[in-house]
């Protein structure tokens, strides 16, 4: 379907060729470059500040100025302050060039957004979804949402990236496969076998890069809510299962396997007799995390001792976390109590973490950190108690700012990380746009034969006879 | 009944008739004698006066005063400069409807750095943090809202026929909510349905959009209006046309009721309740005034209006008996 892309050639050159001098196009890609960085950033965004930032001369940065605007990426802005003369012309970076998408899936619910070049949400949709209908068709209800979003506002040639974040389920073997029943483990597989990056590409004709849901929550945290300048972060999702993004010295650690902050494994004081699916007893995911609590709220709802969750399990023969939110904010001393727990059992196990990292901050997300005042004083009340006193001395413990946005405004943020990242940025800024890097065109080509090839009759085994 | 969709954050909805204060926080409440200014797009339709009526009969229940109601007029710059002017008025709180995605970020912002609370109503802009910059949303359950439209139009449209969506331009979540859910909805049941789009930049041109929209495709079987003003704009220019067409809307105000009732071209309504999403708003308010942290999405259930259920509808929606014209069914 998007056949144009990998056949456009690049836009030639129309600026003539000065004797004894290179085109910028030919030769000027690490200028630009450093240019286009310079004013985005706002490090330098007058002529005489981008000429003494990137070292270059003024016929240079005359020259590479020019180019930009011309190939859409700046456009001259505000007049700035004078300094003894006429007042400078701020450069501004067209974020309106492109678009960025952006995308999260959780066990039960999908979010999709419209972001401009600085990754900055201009749209987003949430709704109700099933993971275990497995990856092609939440694919497909990504794309007809994406195209939805991009009708009217430039159609899918506006976008220039896409980033998605997808549940741990999904992506790897070693996490939490307790919320799938056997008939379910072959969705898994469809799950973690399919490239959805690759796919989202071919189909919007635009890189895409994939991380999990921990990961995007704890970038846009970083980005724009409760961790912005926060060079040492725990970002901790209370949802269906317990996990955390760790930052250190601003940046996020992922661990030997990508699976740094499985932190629902961390064994807590109240033992218990649940086996976690890893195998032991007592982890955090099997006694405190959202699924747990939905557990335990239903055991509560059949044996009274909740009359709020014994009228909800008659209203809608189910209860979930969630009602147990309800029903703390309503009253229900049981609710109350039980989200008190969960949110002690989780301070204690943040405690050694807390005092192994000494972070600045800990951001509580996900659903259970939003019902309320409950959990988060729980938390604090056991770091607090649990923690070397000089660790916390200084420590915030606060709510996620951004609540479901967070993972969209990491998958934007990662998106616009890496499309401008330099050496990224160096192969398509001479073209104008990411879409168009050769080596990502040829990508798309390499893709789209081998969909070809593994649809065609002929590509099969032959039958045996 | 629960709301089927989600929040502008994702979040789960609490029931708007579900949040009622205590009998403690009642008395703290009306010990605090606060001070609300209410800002709305619109005061002019029977929605907004729903909305605005249970606001004011809960504040006052609960001895608030209502200092001002703004009416911005669907203007962005207007809603902006009163909220920068509320942010330094002697008050407490602001109950305010964005109007649109962007655009109004920086007056909503400005009221809770002022240290005042902010409760929304329908939706929270793209780039407003919950906890932060808002307190609350408010709101009907607009996903549920466009499936029932979906629902009541599906009759109306033949095997493998069109069906067309009239919607808002601006940035609307509440109003992208209900196309989206709208075009799920027969994505799902009826595949078969063609769906075409029509866009109106104010409600007075929502006639001349219907025109263009009937124009591209004559073979339309049926409309959906995203709410009921634009509705009766597209019911005037289908009189002033030579060819009548079902149509299907949401909120059930006096004058669509009165066009359901006379059996013309609108076969269904998908009723918000206005009042009750206005007294939730107002509860919430309230709450984190006393320094309580209400649920941050709060939201009512919609209901499927036709002309056989629209007296007991009504009344539901209205809190009151429904006029003379649905008595003489």
């Amino acid at each position: 379907m998007d056949s144009d892309l990998s056949s456009r050639p690049p836009p030639r050159p129309t600026a003539r060729r000065r004797v004894g001098r290179p085109s910028t196009i030919e030769s000027g890609a690490a200028s630009l470059a450093t240019i286009l960085t310079l004013v985005r950033s706002g490090v330098a965004t007058t002529r005489l500040d981008i000429e003494r930032e990137a070292e270059l001369g003024r016929a240079v940065v005359a020259d590479r100025l020019t180019t930009l605007e011309r190939l859409g990426l700046i456009v001259e802005g505000e007049l700035g302050p004078a300094i003894g003369g006429r007042a400078p012309r701020n450069m501004r970076f067209r974020v309106e060039a492109g678009a960025i998408l952006a995308a999260h899936v959780d066990r039960e619910s999908l979010a999709v957004g419209l972001a401009d070049l600085d990754g900055v949400l201009i749209v987003e949709h949430h709704e109700a979804v099933d993971l275990a209908l497995g990856p092609e068709t939440i694919l497909d209800r990504l794309t007809t949402l994406f195209l939805w979003l991009l009708d009217e506002r430039g159609g899918k040639g506006r976008v220039w990236a896409i980033g998605v974040a997808l549940p741990e389920v999904a992506l790897f073997d070693a996490n939490e496969s307790d919320a799938f029943d056997i008939a379910a483990l072959d969705v898994l597989k469809a799950w973690r076998s399919f490239d959805f990056s690759t796919e989202l590409s071919l189909r919007f004709g635009a890189p895409s890069w994939v991380r999990s849901n921990t990961e995007m929550m704890t970038r846009g945290e970083m980005k724009a809510g409760a961790g912005l300048g926060v060079q040492d972060l725990l970002c901790v999702r209370l949802d269906r299962s317990v996990s955390a993004g760790v930052v250190s010295d601003g940046r996020l650690r992922s661990g030997a396997q990508g699976l740094a902050g499985l932190i629902g494994h961390a064994p807590t004081s109240e033992g218990g007799d649940v086996i976690c699916h890893c195998g032991a007893k007592g982890c955090l995911d099997s006694i405190a995390s959202g699924e747990a609590v939905a557990r335990e709220a239903l055991a509560a709802a059949r044996d009274g001792r909740s009359r709020y969750l014994a009228e909800i399990l008659e209203r809608s023969s189910a209860v979930t976390a969630n009602d147990v939110s309800h029903g703390a904010q309503l009253g229900d001393a049981f609710c109350a109590e039980l989200l008190a727990r969960s949110g002690r059992l989780v301070g204690e196990s943040l405690a050694p973490l807390v005092n192994l990292m000494n972070p600045g901050t800990v951001v509580l997300a996900g659903a259970l950190a939003h019902s309320g005042d409950i959990v988060l004083a729980a938390v604090r009340e056991a770091i607090y108690r649990r923690s070397h006193p000089l660790v916390t001395r200084d420590l915030r413990i606060v709510r996620s700012e951004l609540g479901g946005s967070a993972e969209l405004v990491g998958a934007a943020g990662l998106a616009v990380e890496e499309i401008f990242a330099v050496p990224r940025l160096r192969e398509w800024i001479t073209i104008g746009a990411p879409r168009r890097q050769p080596s990502f065109e040829a990508f798309l080509a390499e893709g789209r034969a081998r969909k070809r090839t593994s649809a065609s009759p002929s590509a099969r085994p032959p039958a045996r006879a | 009944m629960q709301a089927v969709g989600l929040g502008p954050r994702g979040e789960k909805a609490f029931p708007a008739d579900k949040l009622v204060l205590t009998a403690a926080e009642a008395a703290q409440a009306r010990a605090g004698r606060f001070a609300v200014a209410i800002v709305l797009h619109t005061t002019t339709s029977d929605w907004s006066r729903q909305e605005l009526a249970g606001i004011v009969a809960t504040l006052g229940h609960h001895g608030a005063t209502v200092t001002e109601i703004i009416d911005c007029g669907f203007d962005k710059a207007k809603q902006n400069h009163e909220l920068l002017r509320l942010a330094t008025a002697p008050i407490h709180a602001v109950i305010s409807l964005p109007i649109g995605s962007a655009g109004v970020l920086e007056g909503h912002r400005a009221i809770t750095r002022a240290g005042k609370t902010l409760v929304l109503l329908d939706n929270a802009p793209s780039g407003l943090r919950p906890g932060v910059d808002y307190l609350a949303v408010s709101s009907a359950d607009n996903f549920g809202l466009g499936a029932i439209a979906a629902e009541l139009a599906s009759p109306y449209v033949t095997n493998e026929g069109v069906a067309g969506i009239l919607n808002y331009e601006a940035e609307f979540f509440v109003t992208n909510e209900r196309e989206i859910a709208f075009r799920k909805w027969m994505s799902a049941e009826r595949p078969d349905v063609t769906l075409v789009r029509g866009r109106f930049a104010k409600v007075e041109d929502a006639g001349e959009a219907y025109r263009r929209l009937l124009a591209d495709n004559d073979d339309l079987d049926c409309l959906f209006v995203a709410w009921d003003v634009p509705a009766l704009k597209v019911l005037c220019a289908i009189r002033e046309g030579a060819q009548t067409l079902p149509i299907v809307t949401v909120d059930l105000g006096n004058e669509i009721a009165a066009e359901l009732r006379s059996g013309g071209p609108l076969k269904g309504i998908a009723a918000q309740r206005p009042y009750d999403q206005g007294a939730a708003a107002a509860g919430a308010a309230l709450l984190g005034l006393i320094g309580r942290q209400p649920p941050a999405w709060i939201s009512s259930t919609g209901l499927k209006v036709t002309r056989e259920s629209l007296r007991e509808s009504y009344e539901a929606v209205w809190h009151a008996p429904a006029p003379p014209f649905e008595l003489r069914l």
